[in-house]
């Protein structure tokens, strides 16, 4: 392609803009360097900002995470490049690596946009919303979600019917339908690559009815209706609008799990599933909720009295492996499963099913590099050449991995890989700086 | 090329057109958005209610309900004396 590309130079190139790009970024700008964010979402803050809690501490995620944010997009060292896609890392020589990025337009001037919502208002056009998992519709010109970073509304173009309404109503005039993609070419001294991962899609189990039956839906859909910013007033069934009173988990969904091409535990669905049910009962103290598993790995730092909490506030725990979900003419599932500790199988009804999806490696963190050059590990999570001595660093001296891009794990556990990351990043600036 | 303010996006529409299935997809959230304000105008419904009155499956109803209802278009109601289904009313 013969695009014309503005010349960049910074110090470091932090690929992701969630919780651990964020802090790898922080890190690096409070130390002196200059630092590129590139993110390829509309607002920073990755998966952790669209989480209700977190584990085990049962804390405010957003509240957590929005400061966090704020001060990334407010540090005079850091740049942020949403929408954003670095298509292309090559290491010329050390210290020294040109990396291509591509970014989308957002039609939208948003140091201009004041977020008042009219041209949300103004927009005839309503598509399923991604940030609320398709639960609900969004507007085509429309602010992500209340928290994001930038707040700043953005202009969906594939759903766009050039109406020009939000246009009229706008009153900065920061809506721009000429602006096109922009190319860059960027000069950096360090790499720091926090791509984050992709949760396992539960279509690919269709005996789940993922899909097929609208009463089972996912974690992170469960996630957004237990969330402040939810899409409806209160917990309801997609199928019907029931308050649901009868609630089953199913753990290992896509993990631990080799005929779905993922055997490995995804470290963080057990708790955050355990989490999910603990604020169900505080919001329906009526309903039941029960949690089918085939081990319970409470292995972090307070997760086993977090699992034990949750029993004590009554939920039930069953050890069994699903077969298969049918749906009812009501609605209602019947799920089938094997009772592991019995030995028989048995049937049970619920309300609504929440799968609670495992953790898949993103896999555009490989093409990012040519030749192989970056070395994946066998379920495609970036290698990590040193675990033990030096769990940040890659195959490629001056590339470090931070958070869910090198395997699944937790958000503090992420965080404190970003500061190993942007660490082992400091160190290696410092080693190879011009004298 | 010099776009004035304000009409860019009759620029970009002539330039590219927009896609027939955007079109259709606006077509469809109208005709359903108009006949669930027009059934809402006079009474209170669940959505089991709507879907049978509309023959519009429950779910779909579910999806654009509750998206008129974050537009400000529709409003919760009451809950049934089961706690199981909220009635949904017109915003006037």
């Amino acid at each position: 392609m013969n695009e014309e590309r503005e010349v960049l130079n910074y110090d470091a190139l932090v690929v992701g803009g969630g919780i651990a790009g964020g802090e790898a970024a922080l890190n690096l700008a409070n130390t002196g360097y200059k630092v590129l964010l590139v993110e390829k979402d509309r607002s920073l803050g990755g998966k952790m900002i669209l989480l209700s809690k977190v584990f085990p501490t049962l804390d405010c995620s957003a509240c957590i995470t929005t400061p966090k944010v704020s001060e990334i997009a407010r540090h005079k060292n850091i740049t942020i490049f949403t929408e954003s896609e670095v298509t292309a890392i090559v290491k010329k020589s050390e210290n020294n690596f040109t990396a291509q990025i591509t970014k989308k337009p957002r039609y939208v001037r948003v140091e201009d946009c004041t977020a008042c919502q009219l041209c949300e208002k103004a927009c005839p056009v309503s598509v399923r919303d991604e940030y609320q998992f398709g639960l609900i519709g969004r507007k085509a010109a429309f602010i992500p979600f209340s928290i994001a970073n930038p707040k700043a509304a953005a202009i969906d173009i594939e759903n766009c019917t050039l109406c020009g309404a939000c246009e009229k109503v706008c009153p900065t005039h920061c809506i721009d339908f000429t602006m096109e993609t922009k190319y860059y070419e960027l000069h950096a001294k360090t790499v720091v690559l926090a791509t984050g991962f992709n949760l396992f899609d539960p279509l690919l189990i269709p005996r789940y009815g993922y899909g097929q039956y609208k009463n089972v839906i996912t974690s992170m859909q469960m996630e957004r209706e237990i969330a402040p910013t939810r899409p409806f007033n209160t917990i309801l069934r997609p199928g019907d609008g029931k308050v649901p009173d009868r609630i089953a988990y199913v753990l290992c969904t896509g993990s631990r799990d080799a005929t779905v091409g993922n055997p490995i535990c995804s470290q963080i669905c057990c708790m955050y599933s355990i989490k999910q049910a603990q604020l169900l009962m505080g919001a329906l103290p009526m309903a039941d909720v029960t949690i089918y598993y085939i081990n319970i790995r409470s292995f972090g730092k307070g997760f086993e009295e977090f699992y034990q909490q949750a029993k004590g506030m009554g939920v039930n725990f069953v050890k069994g492996k699903i077969g298969k979900i049918a749906e009812k003419e009501n609605g209602d599932l019947i799920l089938r499963y094997e009772d592991i500790n019995e030995g028989v199988v048995r049937e049970a009804e619920h309300d609504m099913v929440v799968l609670s999806v495992g953790v898949k490696s993103n896999p555009t963190v490989g093409k990012i590099f040519g030749r192989g050059e970056l070395k994946l590990d066998p379920f495609n999570f970036v290698a990590q050449e040193d675990l033990l001595g030096s769990p940040s660093k890659t195959s490629i001296d001056g590339v470090f991995v931070a958070g869910t891009a090198s395997a699944p794990m937790d958000i503090p556990d992420s965080i404190l890989s970003a500061g190993s990351a942007s660490s082992e990043a400091i160190s290696y600036l410092i080693q190879h700086q011009e004298l | 090329m010099e776009v004035e303010v304000g009409k860019t996006a009759k620029y970009l529409r002539e330039k590219q057109g927009v896609p027939e299935h955007v079109k259709e997809e606006l077509k469809e959230f109208n005709r359903i958005k108009r006949a669930i304000t027009d059934i809402l105008q006079n009474e209170e419904l669940t959505i089991a209610q709507l879907s049978e009155r509309l023959q519009i499956p429950k779910h779909d109803v579910t999806y654009y309900l509750m998206s008129l209802v974050k537009y400000g278009v529709v409003a919760t109601g009451e809950i049934d004396d089961m706690d199981e289904y909220y009635s949904y009313k017109l915003v006037k």
